[in-house]
Formats: structure tokens, sequence, C-alpha cells
């Protein structure tokens, strides 16, 4: 028997590429059956004697072979294994060693990516959270539409998701055996414990088939059913969310059967919810009690679920599979345009539409904190880039300062693809660091953006989670290594002999226009993020400058409230208010104190007048809020008269007298003089209010609303009883340097006077501040952002200049030489970094104003292409980068002409 | 059963080649030979056998092998121990006579009767 194939020649070579497993098989077999068959010869056997002499020894040579071959390759496969670790082992280390040399630069390139990718992670978890994480713990989220309809609202139509439970009947209906529905009201504070000590939870009140709806079944205990969970006067039981009950309870069997106090009631514990569960809003429930708790129901009034001013409720639908949702939006549309569906308020306009589970994802108009963290995220981007950019430009140097190490390499014969390798690996390594410092910067960071974007929001998540490390530690390792790659590319096609014949300089000029590109685009970015911080800051100062009639800093307001009911409608509580001011009024730092039916800007109180002029012309929006107040009311809002004057002071018989706002005035009497006006109340032909006043407009609600009409009848002698016109408030004007001590003050006081009452005791400029904190955040972050691209962009400046003025030192020395003064050095130098800078300011000019429509709708009193915020910007990037430019300049401007020449 | 005919167990033909590998490298055929030599035709070892256990030992990484020419100036794959061969060498020959050794005593003793 012959040994079988003979692979030919050529193949031989090709183990010089990678091993050929079955060709050195075939090899080493060969040779063994040459050798036995030339032996068997020598020793007197004929050819075919001992060919069949040596395949005998052998055995089954196919099996043999078929052994062999599969050994080989499993040993091939683990030695190039073992091969490419220790590879990537060396690289690794050659890498740590070499950007352990250049310490600064790698901490700069280290700082600049965690920064930027940690900035976007910590932005990018924010806006998953808001927009699109479903609900945690719910079947098939995805399935299930949140019901918006149409609002006409003051400021226009909107998509709302608030309903009356009587529109969630006449869904149902609509819905026939075409899906299933549920009904809660989103997550609310109230009241835990009674009294002083008490706090607060987030309580959502949900019909019983809510949790059977989402397919969220008890952990402990049970849900409450149907029959606890029916419309009037439901069971007072709740079911605690995991989180919660871990917090109050410590997880304790025990919870169930207990008791917790909410909104001065009691409610029994039958069950806990599932630790994922917390509701379907982003606001995390604590506490679910049935859809009924809390209503009350006076005799005679239209109970809660027929009211349709009860509805603050959010309706989820599930269709089945296969049911047309846009059929169904049609089908519940028609239905809530039928008048049965109103009790009264008819809304034949109205269009009902689906939207995702996640409510911010829905039809509606999101909140101004929500639109800053989109354009924030798009900041954050910006930021990135730049942070790129840097990292770049800093490899970039790097590598040209290790140009002839480089060169050294390739001419010793390192190939090109190896060396590639190497300084992808350092920046692989430098992007790994970098994740790390990212996945920290995205957590404090995530943790800061929630509390600045979203402080009333009860999380329920962590700020950070697997998919964030996961997004940080991608972005992070792509960002570096495309950083990396430019440089290695540059770096590994240098002219050789050029980079090891180069020595300071050879008279060669090397630009790179790369990094040039890489400054005008920091430039430019930087322009885009300044702008924008600059319109927020110019924003807010407008917003800050609104006058809002009260004088905020310095208006408390001080009431008692009790937890028992009948205390509060004690017939004796006004006359004692009223000795409460008087004792307020003696609390040093006071200036005064009136009294009013209603807080500034808590809210609207109307009733029916009549005027000499036909009012029919105002339309139905036009009712005028009334506050009953005492004289001193006025000086202690800070409310200053237009024309005409205050009440008289207490006690002092005049006939009854009315003082309306600005608005009030224009609006009801237009054309006219407003002062001696009749106001008749109730009735058409009551008694005459005269108009004694006009005082100046106040904000009801919020700070940027436009104002409106609002009219002050006297406290003790009010139009109508039982309206609420009654001293509740202590109005107080007091030094705002001494908030601590009069809050305490009058809280004592009021403990004093008022024994089981709970003092409440608000300053103004607690209620409003809030207001301004949207405005006040996006020009904050903004700022941070914009000033952070300006230094990395100054930075990119100093180091492009610097590294130019290094590398022509030469040519420097000669032109100084040669007669070149100090300001003709400098005037060049400076004059080549701002030919770049401006290129980048001028593209940053065009983009900031393309980007300023996307936050147009963010501004107050200021255009996106407001030419102070560009000019200024401009002007103060010049600037910056004439500086950054001198730097370098300087330097050149100082070079000894005989050391740089003889140099080399 | 015949003495010609004895069948080598795996571990055994191990140490064998092992054997014949401590004293230079070689390639598989002067091993075959070795050992046929050094067994005096006692029993035969099929020389597939020995191939896969040459393999085998490299894949364990008892040898090394590397491509050089025979005496006769044809190409071929030689062998060499490696430290861990040279180890597996000194367990398995200690084990080898331990074993040869129990095996004497008792083809050599006598029942005793207690």
């Amino acid at each position: 028997m012959n040994y079988p194939d003979r692979t030919p020649r050529w193949r031989r070579y090709l183990r010089l590429l990678r091993p050929n497993v079955q060709a050195d098989v075939d090899d080493e077999l060969r040779f063994h059956f040459e050798s036995r068959i030339e032996e068997l010869l020598a020793s007197g056997e004929t050819p075919l004697d001992a060919r069949q002499i040596a395949a005998a020894e052998f055995g089954d040579v196919r099996e043999v072979k078929r052994g062999l071959v599969s050994i080989d390759h499993r040993l091939a496969a683990k030695r190039s294994r073992i091969e490419t670790m220790r590879d990537v082992f060396g690289d690794v280390r050659y890498a740590m060693r070499s950007l352990a040399r250049t310490k600064g630069v790698a901490l700069a390139i280290l700082a600049t990516l965690g920064l930027g990718v940690g900035a976007n992670a910590a932005m990018f978890t924010l806006l998953e959270a808001i927009y699109l994480r479903p609900p945690a713990g719910v079947v098939a989220p995805s399935g299930i539409r949140r019901v918006w309809r149409t609002v006409n609202f003051r400021n226009g139509m909107q998509y709302w998701p608030g309903n009356s439970y009587v529109q969630f009947g006449v869904i149902v209906g609509a819905l026939g055996d075409r899906g299933t529905a549920a009904i809660y009201g989103p997550p609310v504070k109230m009241k835990l414990g009674a009294g002083e000590s008490a706090t607060q939870v987030q309580v959502s009140r949900a019909n019983s088939s809510y949790f059977s709806f989402l397919g969220v079944p008890a952990e402990l205990g049970r849900i409450y059913t149907s029959d606890e969970g029916r419309l009037d006067g439901p069971d007072p039981v709740a079911v605690l969310s995991h989180d919660y009950w871990m917090r109050a309870f410590d997880g304790k069997r025990s919870a169930l059967g207990s008791t917790i106090v909410l909104a001065a009631k009691k409610y029994t514990v039958v069950g806990v919810a599932p630790t994922s569960f917390s509701g379907v809003d982003l606001n995390a429930a604590d506490v679910w009690i049935p859809l009924g708790s809390q209503r009350q129901r006076r005799a005679g009034a239209t109970p809660w679920w027929q009211d349709s001013n009860i509805n603050g409720l959010s309706i989820l639908v599930r269709p089945l599979p296969g049911v047309s949702e846009r059929g169904l939006e049609q089908r519940i549309t028609t239905a809530l345009r039928r008048p049965e569906a109103a009790y009264g308020a008819i809304d034949s306009s109205t269009v009902a539409r689906f939207g995702s589970i996640v409510s911010a994802n829905g039809p509606g108009e999101s909140s101004q904190e929500q639109r800053i963290a989109v354009r924030l995220a798009g900041v954050a981007i910006i930021v990135l880039l730049i942070a790129c950019a840097n990292v770049v430009n800093l490899l970039l140097s790097r590598a040209v300062r290790r140009r002839r190490e480089i060169a050294v390499r390739l001419a010793l014969g390192i190939s090109r693809a190896r060396l590639i390798r190497l300084l992808l690996v350092e920046s692989g390594v430098l992007a790994i660091a970098a994740a790390g410092v990212a996945v920290f910067v995205a957590y404090a960071g995530g943790i800061v953006l929630r509390k600045l974007l979203l402080p009333d929001v009860h999380w329920a998540q962590s700020p950070l989670d697997g998919n964030v490390v996961l997004l940080a530690l991608v972005v992070a390792t792509v960002a570096g290594l495309i950083a990396g790659l430019i440089p290695a590319l540059q770096a590994a096609t240098p002219e050789l002999t050029d980079a090891l014949k180069a020595g300071a300089g050879s008279g060669v000029v090397h630009r790179s226009r790369i990094r040039t590109g890489m400054v005008v685009a920091q430039a430019a970015l930087s322009v885009v993020l300044l702008v924008g911080a600059l319109l927020f800051v110019r924003s807010l100062t407008n917003v800050r400058n609104v006058d809002i009639g009260f004088d905020a800093r310095r208006l408390m307001t001080a009431s008692v409230s009790f937890d028992d009911r009948s205390a509060s409608r004690d017939s004796t509580l006004p006359s004692r208010i009223a000795q409460l001011a008087d004792q307020v009024r003696a609390i040093p730092g006071v200036q005064t104190a009136g009294l009013a039916s209603m807080a500034p800007m808590s809210g609207f109180s109307t009733i029916t007048y009549f005027t000499e002029t036909d009012s029919s012309a105002l339309g139905a929006k036009w009712f005028p809020t009334v506050t009953a107040v005492s004289p001193d009311f006025f000086t202690a809002a800070g409310l200053h008269f237009l024309r005409g004057s205050n009440f008289p002071p207490h006690g002092t018989a005049t006939p009854p007298q009315v003082i309306v706002n600005q608005t009030m005035a224009k609006g009801q009497w237009p054309g006219r003089e407003a002062m001696g006006q009749c106001m008749r109340f109730a009735k058409r032909d009551a008694e005459c209010y005269r108009v004694v006043g006009v005082v100046q407009d106040s904000r009801m609600s919020s700070i940027l609303e436009d104002p409106m009409p609002q009219y002050y009848v006297p406290v003790d002698n009010v139009p109508v009883d039982g309206g609420g016109l009654n001293g509740y408030y202590v109005i107080v004007r007091a030094d705002p340097q001494r908030v601590g001590e009069i809050t305490a003050a009058t809280r004592s006081l009021i403990r004093q006077e008022f024994p089981g009452g709970i003092p409440q005791v608000t300053w103004l400029s607690d209620y409003i501040e809030p207001q301004y904190r949207p405005w006040e955040l996006g020009a904050t972050l903004f700022t941070a952002f914009g000033v952070l691209a300006l230094i990395v962009a100054v930075i990119g400046i100093y180091s492009t200049v610097s590294y130019g003025v290094n590398q022509r030192v030469h040519e420097f020395g000669v032109r100084i030489a040669l007669g070149a003064q100090i300001g003709d050095v400098l005037r060049l130098v400076v004059g080549e970094g701002m030919r770049t800078l401006t290129i980048g300011i001028a593209c940053g000019v065009v983009l900031a104003l393309l980007a300023g429509r996307f936050v147009a709708s963010l501004l107050y009193g200021v255009t996106p292409s407001d030419p102070v915020a560009i000019v200024s910007v401009v002007v103060a990037l010049v600037a910056v980068g004439v500086v950054a430019a001198l730097i370098p300049a300087w330097r050149a401007a100082r070079v000894d002409p005989v050391s740089a020449l003889r140099a080399d | 059963m015949t003495t010609n005919q004895l069948d080598l167990l795996q571990g055994t033909l191990d140490v064998l080649v092992l054997r014949a590998l401590s004293w230079g490298p070689m390639h598989g055929y002067a091993v075959a030979r070795f050992i046929h030599h050094g067994s005096d035709g006692t029993f035969t070892v099929l020389d597939g056998a020995l191939y896969t256990s040459l393999h085998r030992m490299e894949e364990r990484g008892w040898l090394e092998s590397e491509w050089g020419l025979s005496e006769k100036g044809k190409r071929a794959k030689f062998y060499r121990l490696s430290t861990q061969g040279r180890r597996a060498l000194r367990t398995e020959t200690t084990g080898w006579n331990d074993y040869v050794a129990a095996v004497g005593r008792v083809m050599t003793a006598t029942p005793q009767v207690t």
C-alpha cells in the first residue's frame, strides 16, 4: 500500500502564513513510511512486501491520521489563543508605560473624555427614565394606552390626560368587548400621621381592577376587592409599595392589618405590591387606596363620580390584539361628545387620543424642565464632540512628540499595522479608564440632574443602571478608539527619513490640518454653547425683573389649620385670627399685618356681581377673583394704589366700598373711569359697593401669567356670607433678614392662641421661588457647559499655537536675526492663531443662529438671534483667544536667534 | 495470551515514548525503532498508536516539536521533552517501577497459612 494522497509541494509554503495541520500530518507520516520501506528494502525485502509490512506495522492509516489531525487542530487553536493574549498583554503593558511617561496628557484625556461621556450618560439616563422606560413590574406595558383628550385651556387647546369618572364610564362603554380599562389618580402628596409630626407620602387612588389590569399581583396580603373599593364610601384599606413597606415597616409581615393615617383618616393595610412595581407614572407611589377614598359627600350635592369637576383621573386602556387603535380612538371621541358624557359640561369638539403608557411620551405639553432636559441632552452631545476634538488634539500632539520614536520603530521593521495596533491599544487603555471615570460622573451627575431638574419626583429607580454603565463603556471606548485612530493613522505614515533627520526644526513646518480643524470645531461649538448660556442668563434676568405686584421677599402668610374639621368651622375663628394679627404686628421685625380671606397666589374665588354697564361682551372667561381684606392688607402685601384710596380703618362707618385692580378697572369699564362705579353682588338690586380705589395688578398663580382681574371687599363688610370671605389669613410684611425668628415667633404665638391647631406659616418667596427654577436651571446648566466648552477650546487654541511656535523656532530665529521686532513676531503668531479662531467663531455664529429655534420656546423676553448675546460671546471669545495665543507668541518673540540657529 | 501480543496500556506506551525521548530529540520513526529494539520483539506497538501518543503528549504540553532534517537529509518532525515532560517521565517511571515490583512480589509469593 502506497502512502495515499500526495499533497502538492506548493501547499508547504502556505505553512509560512499559518500552520497547515493536515499537510503537516501528511508530511510526518510520509517520512515514517519512506524511512521504514527504505530500511526493509535494505534488509532484502521486495518493494511490494516492504510496503505491506510497513502498512501492517502501522495499523489503520486513515483512522490514525484523522485522530492526529484533530489533536493538532486543537493544539494550533490553543497556541494561537495564547499568542494573541501574550501580544495584547504586551501591548497593554507597553501602552501603560508610555502613558505613564506623559502623565499630564493622559490625565487630561481621561478627564475630558470621562466628563464628556459621563455628562451624556447622565443626561440620557434621565431622558430614558422620563420618555422611554415603561413602568416596571407591569405585564406587557407596550399594549397599554393612556387616554388623552383635548381640553380648552386659557392658553389654547391642549391634550390632557385627566378625566372624570363620568368620562371613564363613557370610555368603558365605547370600548365594549374590544379591550379593558382602568382608572386611577396619579400619586399626590398626602399627610401621613397627625399633628406637627406628620410626614408626607405619595398616594395614588386606584380602582380595584387597576392592579389586575396591569397584571400586578400582591406580593404579600392581597389587593382590595371591588366591594371594598366601591365608589360611594369605600372601605378604608390600603396597599403599600414594596419600597415604602421596607422604609416604614422594615419589611415586617406585621404591617398587614396595621393602621396608617392618611389626611386624618385611618386606613388598614391589606397588602404589599411586588418589589418592582411603583405605579405607572414617573412619580413613584408609596400607597394605593380605593378610588373613592377621601371624597366628601355632602347631602344633596353631586356625588364625586358624577361630578365633571373632579377630572384629574388617568385612564388606561388595553385594546385586545387585532383591535384598530384609530378605530377605538374614533369611537371614544364620538362617545365623549355625546351630551350624557358631560353632565352639564358638553364639549362637542373634544378629541380623544391614545398615547404611550409613559405619559411624557403622550401628545400633551411637556413641562419646561423636561424641555430643558431635552435641550441639555443636545448640549451634552456638543460637549462630547468638543471633548473628542480635544482628545484627538492631545493624542495628536503626543504622537507628534513621538515622531522620532515611531520613525525609529518603523525603520527597525515594525509593521505599520502593528504600529497602528499599538497606538490603538494605547487609546483603548485610555478609553477604558475614561469609561470608569464616565460611569462615576454619570452616577454623580445623574443624582445632581434629578435634584435640579425634577426635584419633586419621587424616583423609583437608582440613577445608574446596567444599560447606562454599558452605554458609557461603549461610548467611551468608541470615542477613544476613533480619537486614537486619527493620530495613529497619521503617525504611521511619516516621511521616514524626514522624521529621523529632523531635530528641533529643519526649516520644514508641519502644520497639521487636523489640529486646525479641531480648533475650528471647538471654537464653533463653544460659541453655540456660550450664546445659549447667555440667552438663558438674559431670560432669567428678564423673568426676575417681572413685577408680580407683591413684595414677595417681605410677604409672610400666617394661619391655622385643624385636624378636627369642626374646629375650623368655629364661628369665633375670624375674630380670634384678627386678634392674632394684632399680636403678630408686635413681633420685632414685623412692619405691618393685615387680614385676607385668601393667601396671595393661592387660588381663585368668584362671586356673581352686576354692574351698570353690560358685561356680557367680556365673555365667559371674565372671572374676577374676590378677596376680602382689611385696610392693612395692601401695605402688608406691598400693593400700591394707582388712584383713589384704601378702605377706612376698622370700625369707621361708611357706605360699602370696593377696590379693584388695574386690569379689572380697564376691562370692566372700558373707556370709562372705574372710580365711583357700582358693583352689586348676588342680586341685581343689591346694595351698591362703590369703587373707591384702583390698585396695581398682582399675580394669581404664576409669575408669567397675564394679569387677571381682581377686586377687594372690606373684610368687615362682605357682600355675601358663606362665600369663604372671612379673614382667615394674616398677611404680614416683615423684615426678610429675620425670616427664621419671625417664623418661629409666629408659630409659637399660634400654638399658644389656638390649642390643637396646626400653625401654617409660609413666605410668598418660598412659593414663587420654584417658579424661577427652570430659568435658573437653564442659565446655570447652560453656563456650566458653556464655560467648560470655552476652557477646552482655549486649551485647544493654546496648544495648537504653542505647537506651531515650537516647530518654527528656527524660522523665528532667522527673522529676529534679520531684524524683526518683538511686535512683528507677536503679530505673526497671534495673527495665525486668530485666523483659525475667526473661522471657528464665524461657523459658530451660523450654528448658533440655526440652533436658536430649538431653545426659542424656553426663552423669555429675548430672541435666539439676540445681537447682544452673540456680540458679547464673539468679543469674549476673541479676547480669550488673543490671550491664549499671546503666551506662546511671547515665547516666540523672545527666541534667542543664536541658540535657535545653533541647535541641531 | 502470548507475550508478543501483549497489549500495552496507553499510559505504558506514553512512558516508553518519554523514555525514548529522554535520550534527546528524535523523530517519530526513530522513537518507533527505539521501542522496537528495546523490547527486543517481546511486544509490538502499532506505529499508528505511537504517533497518536506523540501528538497527544504534545497537546498536553509534555513534548515540543520542530521540523528539522533527518540523518539522511529528509524533512522530519522532531520531538523533544519539555520541562513538564521531564517531570512526567520521573513520576511515571517511579510509578512503573512500583508497579513492576508489586507484580513481581505477587508472582513470587507463596500462600501464607495463618
